[in-house]
Parts: structure tokens; C-alpha cells; sequence
């Protein structure tokens, strides 16, 4: 959260949880994710003193780099953070170690099985390790099975393995992938990532709901008449078309980060604050939700590809004009849909679900809107009265907000909407761990709750199997609208709000 | 979590024999055992009190070295026929020592040693080495061995992973006798955690002999006369030991609650402009009033001018300073002893914190933290009223001395916490000759 100023009284107090004394093993040293986030956050965790003296990171990739490079092309990285904290750099560097591995090559797993004792006996690691497959999704399933043959995953107390996202590609493939992770260890080792998770707001939904009174009486169908989420962003796929192509709004973002916010929105009240029990409620949840209208899924879902945009000054070129991407593409980069969720709480209840890029605000929220007041007795000032709508923000800008009427000065008894916000730069000012500092902690620590159960990642490729058929079998039946850049995606899916009187929050 | 017994009843062995057989424990038993690479922990465990009310017939046996609620109860009936002050904590070294001029012969078999708690045990130390003087000076020297292996359930279904337990018991002498056989049984290339469970007055050339760097040193800075307790923490620090410091750790939800106060950006400005802080501390025992007040003084940048001693009062005696802000205004400090009807476990437990700060052209704002269990009435007095109040009630932590303890081995560190590290030698000075 953006603030920057401190109060030096927080200094070194975040230190409730000791991460236990372990080797980080992370496949894909090499690659992007790793310089850009992992690295980083492990840094900022050492800073903190979060990480036990007896912690080592091992990079493993193909390419046959030494302890010695693979500490210098991290320093090279990071490089303007490494020389602000250098002698803290210095420190941490001493304990990141590489080995040229291939996740397909048994052979390489035992050398690294004999690799990982050398360090538990030099850095006394106590033979705890978390796997962590920064490698393409292809590698999973291989990475997990060559791990398991070598023996390194057979104490489920002592050792875990980290996904990264896309955990699947379709309900099918991400059965599959469980069905060969689990056979490799028990589910309490698999950490499956999603980086919504890791978002202080996103946690605080639950906190939001489940730590007040006042909110869980009204949190259905009696008092909700809709629920909108957005996760609105305003770049365009930037470098990454190889990957977008061949995935979409639907699979990069709705089938994971909208549908966490829409289970920890809809997930009914757990017996105790217990991963486990919280990740049952969410899997419960999600298998009760459906589309709309899943004998005519087009009915309820609407793609769109951003077109060219801006000005003459500053134009943004539109989606098939990316490098890399095919000038015929069908690549959905907005997608909205309405959906349901069949259970006593929210029977009846819309959620409608959007994401995109190129629009113009980036912003994440969810916004639940109340009935309207049985009867209107007051002329309100703008026409008729706002229903009280609460917004939980996600980013930026984090916080909640709650609108509602209040009298408009003056003579008469017009009413008017006002809207009362918390903020959480305002109260707390602490800027909080970036995402990949929190999962990454959790994950060392074995916490779960912020990680996906099996369940919970079948049924989020369930919910959306109709439509993603759909774009298989019959893609003209879901259309690619194009939109221009820049503006809040294509008009038709005003129209699947329309049938209801009802609007996008035009935040 | 319950302590349990080893599993295995320990093996009594003479004192020479005891390298040897653990050598062939783990060159065949414990052969490739997960227990291999952990760490070594020693305890210093006299357990005065415990010994002292099992001894004159308040408390029933066996001698465990844990502090349990009956033990509590005891002691705390104990401060009272000993004529001792009510505020006296039962942990103070003062209650055992009026103990002992007391008569008892009771006896209670000893298993000092041979509890482990669930918290430390689930971390399958290497190695739990207890040191455990005995009250009579000339018994000889007693040595106890077993392998311990954790209950199947904190096993996992992974390999089997065990440590041993050897235990030292006997009178002064026979554990100076000890202390050479103790040496060579802590593996070199281990991390090894010493905790001074006891009083840091007593047995210096123990805790020299145990607590050499780069082993990492438990103590209970509530524990010992005041000013050798803060010039133990201060030097040892200043070698580069990792000294962690269990009365410090216990400040943590007074930190917390503070800083929690000033999070609001509009708040921090504030900061910058305190002018008087007060602290109250149960009976006559300062160090912990005196580490939190080092510890704001070092996070905000003040310069210490001047401590002294304040008055007696009918509470005992206070202690004074003045320290200098950044801006070059001073700020007040004062830390009074206030009597208490029900002491808490460990002496100078906190009452309340009084923070006034004054900004240029504001209202003063006055924050005032006070414990679960007592009142702050009298920090709450004297022209408060007219200032912005911020009254936070700060929880009391309920873990146990081993709770605490599991948490550092569960993931320690080889260097001292910046934080106590910055705070123990202004805290030193804090305390006046
Ligand atoms: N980058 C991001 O911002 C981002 C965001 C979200 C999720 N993710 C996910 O994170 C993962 C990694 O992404 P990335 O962007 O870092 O990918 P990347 O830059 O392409 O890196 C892939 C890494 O895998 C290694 N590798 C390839 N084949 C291997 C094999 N057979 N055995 C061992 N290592 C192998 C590569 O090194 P060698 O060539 O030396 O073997 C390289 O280090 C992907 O699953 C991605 O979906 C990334």
C-alpha cells in the first residue's frame, strides 16, 4: 500500500511467526520470476529477520552456472536494492547456492537429494525443504514426479512444494496435474499459488466479514441484490503475448483471482480461523456456483479485445497489433460474465464477474449492493435513491467504503448519496508485504490457508468448463467485441446487466 | 501443550561412561536418524523454588523444573508466610532464598531433565543437556542418559527422528565437576542454545564455563539484581553473542499495543514531540520498565542527559532522567514502582505507560497503555483530562517459559535482535549507580 512513511515504533515488531530453519529450493533460477520477485522478497524477509540464520536458497536450472554467478546475477538484478543495504546483501548472498539441474532428468533429482544434504550438514537446515517451480506449467507434473522418485518428498512434515500459476489449463488438465501431484506427495505439501491471495485486502474480506457483527446478518440474499467484481487493468499484455495467447482474460485472471474474491465473498462462516477449515468453506462455496445460464453460456458471458486507442500525440496500439501476437487473434482480453450461486444464502443473487486490460483505471474491488428501501418516501436529488452499496477495495486506494443517503442541506427532505470511506494508508500508513513476501513466508512456514486446496482449483475450472468449451467448439457463438483501448470494454456487455435495470459501478 | 516423560526410562551411568555410550547410541540406534542435524540445547535448571517448596511440604513432588500452577500457588502463599511484600513475584530469587531459612526435610524424586515440552520436542533437538545443582551442596554427581524420540503423532509418517537426553544432577561441586564431561557432548558444528533458566546472581562461573559465543545465550533479565542483570545482557551483547533475553520478549504486546497507537499517519507527527513518559512496573524490580523506555528513547533519537534516583515514596524508590529530543526540547522520564496485590509470574511485570506528546499549535495528545489485570488511575490523573486521549488496554501473553523458548529455536539467529541489542546498554544507563 503506497505510503512511505514509517513510524519508527513498527521497526522489527513483525516478527510473530519464525519461519523454521530450511532449504528454499527454487527450480527456474534462472528465469524472470525469480530475479523479479522471489529473490527480492526472500531479501526484504532478510532484512527483517524474518529468515533463522540456518536458511539457504538453492537456484536450480538447466543452464551450468556456480554458487559464485548465480549470487552475481541476483546482485546484478537488484542491483539498486544491493547497494542500498550492501553489507545486509553481502550477508544474504552467503547463503544462496545453485545446482545445474533438469527436472527431467531422474538422475539430476538423486544429485540434488545429495546437494541438499551437503547443505543441511553446512548451513544445519535440519533437512526441512520447500520446492518452489518457478518453471513452465509443462514441467509440473515432471518436477513433482522426479522430486518424489529421488525420495525428497516422503516427509510431508518436512518437506513441500510450491505451484505457480496457471495450475491447469482447463477442468481436465488441472484434474490431471492433481491427480499426478498427489500421487507424488500428501495435499498438506502442495502449495498451490495465487497472488490475490497474498493482497492484505483480499485477506481482509475475511477479516471484514467474519471479525464484525454487523455485516454477517445482512450478507445475502434478503438484504444483497447484486454483486459486482472488477479487476480492471490499464496496461495491455506488454511482453507477455507468447503466454496470453494461448490463455485469455478467462483463464489468466477470472478462473483464479476473480473467483478467489468471489468465494471469499460468497464462502459461508468457518468453525475456527484453521486453513483447512477455511478452505473447505471456499471449495463448498465454489461448487454451488454456476453460470447463469449454463444451457446457453453465451447468454451470460461476453468477450472483448481491445482495439487501437489514445490520441494522435500518444496512440496505443490495439491488441493484434502487439508484437507477438497473430493479426487474426480471438485472444479475449475483457471478459464479463453473470453467474449464480445455488445455495441458501445467495440463491437468486447476480454476480457479475468483469476483468480487462487497456481500460482506463486499474483497480480491483468488490461491490455489494443492497436492495433499495421498500418504500421511497423522500425525492431524492438524483431522481431516485442510490441503494447502499458496500465497496471493499482491493487495489489501489485499499480500504472499504459503504454509500448511502443522507438529507440534502437545505429546505425540503431530498435525500442524497454520500459515501463514508476507510482507508488503509490513512489508518495504518504501513506500507504492507508485497505479495510474494507474504505467500513465500506462509509457504516456508506451512501455513496453507492463502494457498488453493485441489478441490477449490477443480471447481473453479468447473464453473467456467461451459464457456471455455464453448470458445473450443463454437467460438462465434462468443464473439470477440473489440473496445478501444482506454475505455470500460465493449458496450454489449452493458447489456448483461441491462436485462436487470442495472449498471456497472463506473468506479 | 502437556510436557511428557522420555519415552525411555534414562539409563544412570557413571559420570566417565557417558561419551562413550552415547557415541554407540548413535553409530547404531540412532544411525541416520532425521535427529542428527538439529541443534544442542543446555539448561541451567536449579529450580530453587520448586526444591525449596517441595523441601518445607507446600508442594508436591517430583521435582520437574516447570512452572506449573500449583507451583504458582504455592509461591504465591509462600510471599505472604514468608512476610515478604505482596508485590514480591514468585519467580524473585528473594522467595526461595526466604525458603531456605525454613525448616522441611520432605523429599520428591528428581526428574529435572526428563520432561520435555511438546513445543521443544516437536523442533527434535540433537541434544538436551540439563544441569540440575541439587539443595544439598555435597551430593555427588549423578548422571542420567536416554535417547528420546517424540510420540508418534509429532512424527509425521516420515523416519523416525531422535535426540538424546543427558541430565547432570548433583550439589555445587559435583556440577563444577560436571561441566568437563558437559564440554565435549555439545557437537562443534551444531547450533547450540544455552538457557539460563535461574537467577543471573548466582553461579557466574557456570554461566561463563556454559555460555561461551558463538552458543546462543536464553536469559531472564527479570531474574537477578537489577544492575548486574542489564550489565550481563550488555556485555554479552557487546561480544556479539546472540543474547536473547526472555524478559525482553515478554515486552512484546506493550510494544506491539504502541506502536499500533501511532500507525494512523496523522498520528506520527506526534512523535516527534513527546515531552514526559511515565512507567509503572510492579514491585522493585526496574529492568523491564527500563527496556521499554530504551527501546523509545533509541527508536525516536533521544539522548540521555542525566538518571537519578527519585524520592521514596510509600512504594519504593523511582528512577528519574531527562533525555534531549533531535530538536534539542527534553523529554521527562520517570519509572515508579507501584504495589500490587497479585503479583504477576515474573518481578517488574508492567502496569501502564504514560506517552505526553506536545506538538507546536495542537492539542497534547496523551497515550496510556495499561495491563489486562491492573489499573492505570494513577497515570490517568493530573490535568489528562484536557488532553487527546488514546487508552489502549494491552493483552496479556499467557505462554509459558517454554512456549517462548520453542519459538527461538524454532527459528533462531546467531546475532543479538538490533532492537535489544540498541536498547540493553541505554537501558544500562537508564539505571542509576
Ligand atoms: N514472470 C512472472 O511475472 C510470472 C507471473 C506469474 C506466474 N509466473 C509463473 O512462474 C513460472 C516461471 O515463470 P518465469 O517467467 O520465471 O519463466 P522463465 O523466465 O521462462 O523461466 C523458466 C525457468 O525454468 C528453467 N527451466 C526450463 N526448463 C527446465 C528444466 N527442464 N529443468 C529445470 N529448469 C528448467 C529455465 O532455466 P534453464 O533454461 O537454465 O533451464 C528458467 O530458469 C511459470 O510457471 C509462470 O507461469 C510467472
Amino acid at each position: 500500500m503506497g505510503a512511505t512513511l514509517t513510524n519508527p515504533l513498527r521497526v522489527g515488531l513483525r516478527q510473530e511467526r519464525v519461519i523454521p530453519p530450511q532449504c528454499l529450493v527454487i527450480f527456474g533460477a534462472s528465469g524472470d520470476l525469480t530475479h523479479r520477485k522471489l529473490i527480492p522478497a526472500l531479501f526484504e524477509l532478510f532484512r527483517q529477520r524474518r529468515l533463522p540464520s540456518e536458511f539457504a536458497v538453492l537456484g536450480c536450472a538447466r543452464r551450468p552456472w556456480s554458487d559464485e554467478e548465480f549470487r552475481s546475477r541476483m546482485a546484478e538484478a537488484l542491483a539498486p536494492e544491493v547497494k542500498r543495504h550492501q553489507s545486509a546483501w553481502n550477508q544474504f548472498a552467503a547463503c544462496l547456492f545453485y545446482e545445474p539441474v533438469d527436472l527431467q532428468q531422474p538422475a539430476d533429482a538423486v544429485r540434488l537429494g545429495e546437494r541438499l544434504e551437503a547443505i543441511d550438514k553446512l548451513k544445519a537446515t535440519r533437512g526441512n525443504r520447500t520446492f518452489y517451480l518457478s518453471v513452465s506449467p509443462a514441467f509440473y507434473a515432471s518436477g513433482c514426479r522426479s522430486l518424489a522418485a529421488a525420495g525428497l518428498l516422503k516427509d510431508p512434515s518436512r518437506s513441500r512444494v510450491v505451484i505457480e500459476k496457471p495450475f491447469g489449463t482447463d477442468y481436465a488438465s488441472a484434474e490431471q496435474l492433481n491427480r499426478v501431484v498427489q500421487s507424488c506427495g500428501q495435499e498438506q505439501q502442495i502449495f498451490r499459488i495465487d497472488h490475490y491471495l497474498g493482497k492484505e485486502t483480499v485477506q481482509n474480506i475475511l477479516v471484514l466479514r467474519f471479525a464484525n457483527t454487523i455485516f454477517e446478518p445482512i450478507w445475502n440474499r434478503n438484504y444483497i441484490a447484486n454483486v459486482q467484481i472488477t479487476a480492471a487493468e490499464t496496461v495491455g499484455v506488454e511482453e507477455r503475448a507468447g503466454y496470453y495467447e494461448s490463455s485469455g482474460a478467462l483463464r489468466d485472471m477470472v478462473q483464479n483471482h476473480l473467483t478467489q474474491m468471489l468465494a471469499l465473498t460468497t464462502m459461508e462462516a468457518p468453525g475456527r480461523f484453521d486453513p483447512e477449515a477455511i478452505r473447505n468453506e471456499k471449495a463448498k462455496v465454489l461448487q454451488a456456483a454456476r453460470l447463469a445460464n449454463e444451457e446457453e453460456p453465451w447468454k451470460c458471458c461476453v468477450r472483448g479485445q481491445y482495439s487501437q486507442g489514445g490520441n494522435r500525440l500518444n496512440p496505443v496500439a490495439g491488441y493484434r497489433q502487439e508484437p507477438g501476437v497473430n493479426a487474426n487473434s480471438t485472444t479475449e482480453t475483457y471478459v464479463a460474465m453473470k453467474l449464480f450461486i445455488d445455495n441458501w444464502r445467495w440463491q437468486g443473487v447476480p454476480f457479475y464477474l468483469r476483468t480487462g486490460k487497456r481500460l482506463p483505471k486499474r483497480l480491483s474491488e468488490v461491490v455489494l449492493t443492497f436492495h433499495e428501501a421498500p418504500v421511497h418516501l423522500f425525492d431524492a436529488a438524483g431522481g431516485s435513491p442510490t441503494a447502499n452499496q458496500l465497496i471493499l477495495r482491493i487495489q489501489p486506494d485499499e480500504g472499504a467504503g459503504f454509500v448511502f443517503e443522507v438529507k440534502a442541506p437545505g429546505s425540503g427532505m431530498r435525500s442524497r448519496p454520500v459515501d463514508m470511506h476507510f482507508s488503509y494508508d490513512e489508518s495504518f500508513g504501513e506500507p504492507s508485504d508485497e505479495g510474494y513476501v507474504r505467500l513465500l513466508a506462509d509457504a516456508m512456514l506451512g501455513d496453507p490457508t492463502l494457498f488453493t486446496r485441489s478441490d477449490e482449483v477443480e471447481a473453479a475450472w468447473r464453473l467456467y468448463t461451459p464457456l471455455l468449451e464453448l470458445i473450443e467448439d463454437a467460438p462465434w457463438q462468443l464473439p470477440i467485441h473489440p473496445y478501444e483501448s482506454g475505455t470500460w470494454g465493449p458496450g454489449a456487455a452493458d447489456n448483461l446487466l441491462a436485462e436487470e435495470g442495472l449498471m456497472w459501478r463506473r468506479p | 501443550m502437556a510436557p511428557q516423560l522420555t519415552l525411555q526410562a534414562p539409563l544412570e551411568l557413571p559420570p566417565d561412561q557417558v561419551p562413550a555410550y552415547l557415541e554407540s547410541l548413535w553409530s547404531q540406534g540412532l544411525k541416520g536418524s532425521a535427529g542428527a542435524a538439529t541443534f544442542t540445547l543446555v539448561v541451567w535448571e536449579p529450580s530453587w523454588l520448586q526444591q525449596q517448596l517441595v523441601r518445607t511440604g507446600r508442594l508436591d513432588g517430583p521435582i520437574s523444573g516447570l512452572l506449573s500452577e500449583e507451583l504458582l500457588t504455592a509461591a504465591r502463599g509462600a510471599v505472604t508466610d514468608c512476610g515478604l511484600p505482596p508485590s514480591t513475584a514468585p519467580s524473585a530469587p528473594e522467595l526461595a532464598w526466604a525458603l531456605g531459612q525454613q525448616e522441611g526435610q520432605h523429599s520428591a524424586p528428581d526428574l529435572r531433565g526428563q520432561f520435555v515440552d511438546r513445543a521443544i520436542s516437536s523442533h527434535r533437538p540433537r541434544r538436551l543437556i540439563t544441569l540440575a545443582p541439587t539443595l544439598t551442596a555435597d551430593t555427588p554427581l549423578e548422571t542420567l542418559v536416554a535417547a528420546y524420540c517424540p510420540l508418534p503423532e509429532e512424527r509425521g509418517s516420515g523416519e523416525d527422528a531422535c535426540g538424546d537426553v543427558v541430565v547432570l544432577r548433583g550439589g555445587m561441586g559435583a556440577i563444577q565437576q560436571g561441566l568437563a564431561i558437559l564440554q565435549p557432548l555439545i557437537e562443534p558444528d551444531l547450533p547450540c542454545w544455552v538457557w539460563w533458566n535461574g537467577s543471573l546472581d548466582e553461579s557466574p562461573d557456570v554461566l561463563e564455563a556454559l555460555a561461551t559465543p558463538p552458543r546462543r545465550l536464553v536469559l531472564d533479565s527479570s531474574i537477578g539484581s537489577p544492575r548486574r542483570c542489564l550489565d550481563q545482557l550488555v556485555q554479552r551483547i557487546a561480544t556479539g553473542q546472540a543474547v536473547n533475553d526472555l524478559n525482553w520478549l515478554r515486552l512484546r504486546s506493550w510494544r506491539e499495543s504502541l506502536a499500533m497507537v501511532f500507525d494512523p499517519p496523522s498520528r506520527q507527527g506526534a512523535l516527534q514531540h513527546v515531552v514526559q513518559l511515565d512507567i509503572d512496573v510492579e514491585g522493585q524490580h526496574p529492568v523491564k520498565g527500563l527496556l521499554l523506555a530504551a527501546w523509545i528513547a533509541d527508536r525516536l533519537g533521544w539522548h540521555l542527559q542525566t538518571s537519578y534516583r527519585l524520592p521514596a515514596n510509600g512504594d519504593g524508590e523511582g528512577i528519574g532522567a531527562e533525555f534531549q529530543r533531535h530538536d534539542g526540547e527534553s523529554v521527562q522520564f520517570r519509572l515508579m514502582p507501584v504495589p500490587v496485590g497479585l503479583a504477576k509470574t515474573h518481578p517488574g511485570a508492567l502496569v501502564g505507560l504514560r506517552l505526553i506528546c506536545a506538538p507546536q499549535g495542537q492539542a497534547p495528545l496523551c497515550v496510556i497503555l495499561c495491563s489486562e489485570s491492573g489499573g492505570c488511575m494513577r497515570l490517568e490523573a493530573g490535568g489528562v483530562a484536557s488532553m487527546e486521549l488514546a487508552e489502549e488496554v494491552v493483552p496479556m501473553p499467557n505462554e509459558s517459559e517454554e512456549m517462548e523458548l520453542a519459538r527461538l529455536l524454532g527459528g533462531g539467529h546467531d546475532t543479538t535482535n538490533p532492537l535489544l541489542a540498541a536498547a540493553a546498554p541505554l537501558a544500562a544507563k537508564l539505571l542509576p549507580e
